[in-house]
């Protein structure tokens, strides 16, 4: 049963068109995350909110409207807001107590204490917390409210290592207890490494990303490998060259700049489009991943992720974020983070000569 | 709407700890104390200069914490937070004002002991006390939700209890500008004007009218409160 429900929502800024109409259906225990832009994020949590009224199209939550009844409506879903914050000269257990009170709740302190792991800062005034563990206490206020979906607004933006392990933990875990969550994010790293059910949503509308965990990727590869056979045949007719070129080319307005591999940090994908990474700049490739892969793999290149591939050789630090996902941070200026898939795991230990 | 008792209640003991800790609203609200002491010590008997200051603990106790309480809320966008909880607009009203209420109670009858004030009729001026505390705590309400933030709460409520404090000053006024006459009719001169009657030995049945006069400013003030509320709302 779908918990939230979204139906033709559009927004418009004037003359401006902030989102195109879009259809969404998120139901229980699916974590889904939207990539989009702060714009028309904050349009949309207005939206959810109540706070501009929504002129065409409906939210419904668990079917209940939040134009009919705000409260049944604010009821079923929990928010956490960029903005949030809680009272400050209060304790955390003190801010607990109150919401416990307010919602009504069955959930203990100590129990949600411990999922935020501010176990040891229960009697901490909020002001005295770090801006992380002021994030963690905020995801405990939703933990207490227990509403049937969750709306995050940025919730790894600007916090700790530590604070997103929990962050991560906690959302696994509403999951195992059925509840529906949805994140809005600009980041799409952070979109990636919270779930697989990512979609982008712009000013063209809402698409979904491309991402498939690997038991699904490796069924679909046994079954298109016909087809994948046949087109890298066709590949190796084209690609025999004289002379071997070693040169990646990438459109920059409508001019073709060349560059060597080495110089490469990481190759993205998205919505079909591979997008190569140097110093943090971003040139569009005129290959597929998957032509790329088979390039660039003598160089040391690596598939870590069906939507990226990695220069291996700018790879700093390998961040384990829990026993299933992982993310590989490089050496650049920006220090880029980038997803890991769990099977590629076993086998980038394999080509670091890991056990 | 439906009201909760818990969640006021809830509400009131969250406010309760909080205001307990800030220095801020704590100063003020002691400093009517302070100021009632030193009157005391001089041992004045005049109903004018006891109700400057009991206009003066109402106006800095009730209205500048009910302001305040309402004002930083909105300033740590924690107001956003109980909107989108089940307490309903009522609950929350009523649970801050309950605070300011009984915070006023306190502080009035700590000022009347040290003030050595004893009026003829405790009950005519515990009514009349206890609606314009009711009447201050809604014009808190007003300037608490027009400010953003504490900083601007403690500015905006200074003309206010000047306003309120002196106001018996507007009488002299009148007698000049014939239409200040209307003034009369706030509810802090209505307060002095029923403590002189219960002086000259008034009962219940003499003041009435002054009592449905602040009762009628409480109503404006409460009307301009869920005007500005709905108002605030939209935006």
């Amino acid at each position: 049963m779908s918990i939230l429900e979204i139906k033709d929502l559009e927004k418009h800024d004037e003359h401006t068109i902030v989102f195109p109409s879009f259809s969404l259906e998120v139901s229980e225990s699916e974590v889904v995350a939207i990539h989009t832009s702060t714009n028309a994020r904050t349009s949309l949590l207005k939206l959810f909110m109540g706070e501009i009224p929504i002129s065409n199209g409906e939210i419904l939550v668990n079917k209940k409207n939040v134009k009919l009844s705000k409260r049944d409506f604010f009821f079923e879903v929990g928010f956490f807001c960029l903005d949030d914050e809680l009272y400050e000269r209060l304790s955390v257990k003190d801010n607990y107590s109150f919401f416990q009170k307010l919602y009504g709740s069955e959930l203990s302190i100590d129990e949600v204490l411990r999922i935020v792991q501010l176990e040891t800062k229960r009697n901490v005034r909020i002001s005295k917390l770090s801006n992380s563990e002021k994030r963690r206490a905020l995801f405990g206020r939703l933990l207490i409210q227990n509403p049937a979906l969750f709306v995050f607004e940025e919730p790894d933006q600007n916090i700790d290592l530590e604070t997103k392990r929990v962050f991560l933990k906690m959302v696994r875990e509403l999951k195992q207890k059925g509840k529906a969550v949805l994140v809005l994010t600009s980041n799409m790293e952070s979109a990636l490494s919270i779930t697989d059910q990512v979609y982008r949503l712009d000013d063209i509308g809402l698409h979904a990303l491309d991402v498939r965990s690997e038991d699904e990727t490796s069924n679909e590869e046994t079954t298109g490998s016909q087809e994948e056979v046949l087109a890298q045949e066709n590949e190796e007719e084209i690609i025999i060259q004289p002379v071997r070129f070693e040169k990646i080319p990438t459109k920059v307005n409508d001019k073709i700049v060349l560059f060597d591999p080495p110089e490469i940090d990481y190759i993205e994908s998205s919505e079909g489009q591979s997008n190569i990474y140097i110093k943090g700049e971003m040139y569009p490739s005129v290959f597929t991943m998957t032509e790329l892969e088979n390039r660039l793999h003598p160089y040391g290149f690596f598939r870590c992720h069906r939507s990226y591939i990695v220069n291996l050789q700018k790879v700093r630090e390998v961040v384990t974020w829990t026993r299933n996902s992982f993310t590989l941070v490089l050496g650049d200026a920006k220090k880029s983070s980038i997803p890991l898939s769990k099977t590629k795991m076993a086998e980038l230990k394999t080509m670091l000569g890991l056990k | 709407m439906i009201f909760s008792i818990k969640r006021s209640f809830a509400i009131f003991q969250k406010d309760y700890k909080d205001v307990s800790k800030n220095l801020y609203v704590t100063v003020s609200v002691l400093m009517p104390l302070a100021l009632a002491a030193l009157w005391g010590m001089d041992g004045i008997d005049n109903i004018n200069i006891h109700y400057m200051l009991f206009n003066m603990t109402l106006c800095m106790v009730a209205a500048y914490v009910q302001c305040c309480l309402i004002a930083e809320e909105k300033e740590k966008n924690t107001l956003r937070g109980l909107m989108l909880s089940p307490a309903s607009t009522m609950d929350i009203l009523v649970g801050k004002s309950l605070l300011s209420f009984i915070a006023t109670f306190i502080i009035l009858v700590a000022c009347a002991f040290l003030q050595d004030y004893k009026p003829e009729n405790l009950l005519v001026i515990s009514l009349a006390m206890a609606l314009s505390t009711i009447f201050y705590i809604g014009l808190g309400t007003v300037l608490g939700l027009v400010t953003k933030s504490v900083m601007e709460a403690s500015v905006i409520i200074l003309p206010f209890i000047g306003f309120f404090s002196f106001g018996s000053f507007l009488t002299v006024l009148a007698e000049s500008f014939p239409i200040l006459k209307v003034t009369e009719y706030l509810p802090n001169l209505q307060l002095i004007e029923i403590a002189n009657k219960v002086h000259s030995g008034a009962s219940l049945s003499d003041v009435w009218f002054n009592l449905a006069v602040i009762f009628a400013s409480i109503v404006v003030i409460f009307a301009i409160a869920i005007v500005v509320f709905r108002k605030r709302m939209m935006d």
